[in-house]
């Protein structure tokens, strides 16, 4: 039999004095994961005395979107990015992942931020934002250390946030410039859906070429990673010497360097691969160029 | 474990309660406050059947804590009729036969409710993707379809 106490914080100064103060302490955000294994009385929970909802600190929600820099508070709900007018125009394949994921109502409860700490492997928010080079904000009592965001995960379900620290917020850099981005996912169906996998492509582009670009996978390899095979293969290329096809099989020989050979490769290798090349023929379409 | 105390508007009407540190906000509608419009499915998020609306927002009832949503205003199926009749939905409902077996139907409601709410005249696709967290394994959908666009339309006026 699952037993807690249940505590409430309204400040993330209360967060961080519970964290500090007592041991043994799990965060509960929007519950939309947390709450289903709770409800099937998952054993990891014999080692909680205390679930802390954080759901009515008002400091850790919002968006801010500068010309420079940007960040997602780590409470900021699904819904609200992908309703975010400024998400729409800035940033697209954020607010595409965001739809993606779960129903109305999951989205209405569940956040970026619990996305990101639960970091199941095919998690839909790390593609986009580790295209984006983002940071997490990890903040304890003493302060905040900022984490790249592809070096979060260990391993599926385990990051390297410790048990005093909570995650604050995102923070990035804003694409510069000519930019173009896509976000593709399979799933099952349409809705409620778990990736089989996803894909995000970010292309700064100059003088029909591309000057800057990050293809990042979701659901390919037990942690989301960039395919630096890919980005090497794209950038500095004009469009006229791209293979959109050629790109797609890197990054399936890629994948299946990190993942090996397993069971489900003869469905994701193929699919991986059109998947990448459908992300590049769309940046060159997008991008206006007709080959 | 002790209980905590929270105080949550529900169709209009305070409740001060006590409420285990488990307590879903289902288990709170159905067990205490004898509501037992919003139905249990799978438990789990995925079929829409505990739909309620707090704040505003569609949610899954059984994926939220009663003492995440202390302060918060709630609706449920229960508050969709008045003393001058049905809701606009809910004779929609009928009149387009999107109702069979009915479990699923408190949360339909629910889920297109939130929609009209914010969103007076929806297209078919913003329809669907408001009820796609919500599973029918009687109708096909399409009448339930029928039943929202009915509804906006009648009661947009």
């Amino acid at each position: 039999m699952v037993e807690y106490q249940l505590l409430r914080a309204h400040s993330l100064e209360e967060v961080l004095e519970i964290l500090t103060e007592k041991k043994k302490v799990q965060i509960l955000a929007g519950g939309t994961d947390l709450m289903v294994d709770l409800h099937q009385q998952d054993p990891k929970f014999e080692n909680i005395d205390y679930l802390l909802d954080i759901t009515d600190v008002a400091e850790l929600k919002g968006i801010k979107l500068g010309p420079e820099e940007g960040e997602i508070g780590a409470l900021t709900t699904h819904a609200e990015l992908l309703s975010s007018p400024e998400i729409k125009e800035k940033l697209p394949f954020i607010g595409a992942a965001a739809s993606s994921i779960g129903s109305t109502q999951i989205r209405n409860r569940a956040t970026i931020g619990g996305n990101l700490v639960n970091a199941a492997a095919c998690a839909d928010s790390f593609s986009p934002l580790i295209a984006l080079g983002a940071e997490l904000v990890l903040r304890n009592k003493g302060g905040a250390r900022r984490v790249l965001l592809e070096d979060f995960v260990e391993w599926p379900n385990q990051t390297v946030l410790k048990d005093n620290e909570v995650l604050e917020k995102i923070v990035f850099k804003m694409p510069q410039g000519e930019y173009h981005s896509s976000y593709q996912k399979i799933g099952r169906r349409n809705a409620v859906s778990i990736s089989r996998l996803s894909l995000t492509l970010l292309a700064e582009v100059e003088n029909e070429a591309i000057k800057n670009i990050q293809v990042v996978s979701g659901a390919a390899t037990p942690a989301p990673v960039p395919f630096r095979e890919v980005n090497k293969y794209l950038t500095a290329k004009t469009f006229a010497e791209i293979d959109p096809a050629e790109a797609g099989e890197i990054a399936a020989d890629e994948m299946v360097g990190i993942t090996g050979e397993r069971w489900s490769t003869p469905y994701k290798r193929p699919a991986l691969s059109k998947l990448v090349e459908r992300a590049v023929k769309d940046l060159l379409e997008e991008a206006g160029y007709n080959g | 474990m002790a209980k905590l105390d929270v105080e949550i508007t529900v169709n209009g009407a305070r409740h001060k309660l006590e409420v285990g540190s488990q307590e879903r906000l289902l288990d709170t509608l159905r067990e205490q406050l004898k509501m037992t419009g919003t139905k249990e499915g799978c438990s789990v998020g995925e079929c829409g059947a505990c739909t309620v609306i707090v704040d505003d927002q569609a949610v899954n009832s059984c994926l939220v804590l009663t003492a995440q949503v202390d302060g918060s205003e709630i609706i449920t199926v229960e508050g969709l009729e008045s003393k001058s009749g049905l809701h606009p939905l809910q004779k929609a409902f009928i009149e387009k036969q999107a109702i069979q077996c009915g479990f699923c139907t408190p949360g339909m409601l629910m889920s297109a409710l939130a929609l009209l709410n914010t969103n007076p005249t929806p297209t078919k696709e913003e329809i669907k993707t408001a009820l796609e967290g919500n599973l029918c394994r009687c109708t096909g959908y399409q009448q339930i379809i029928d039943a929202v666009e009915m509804a906006a339309e009648e009661w947009g006026v």
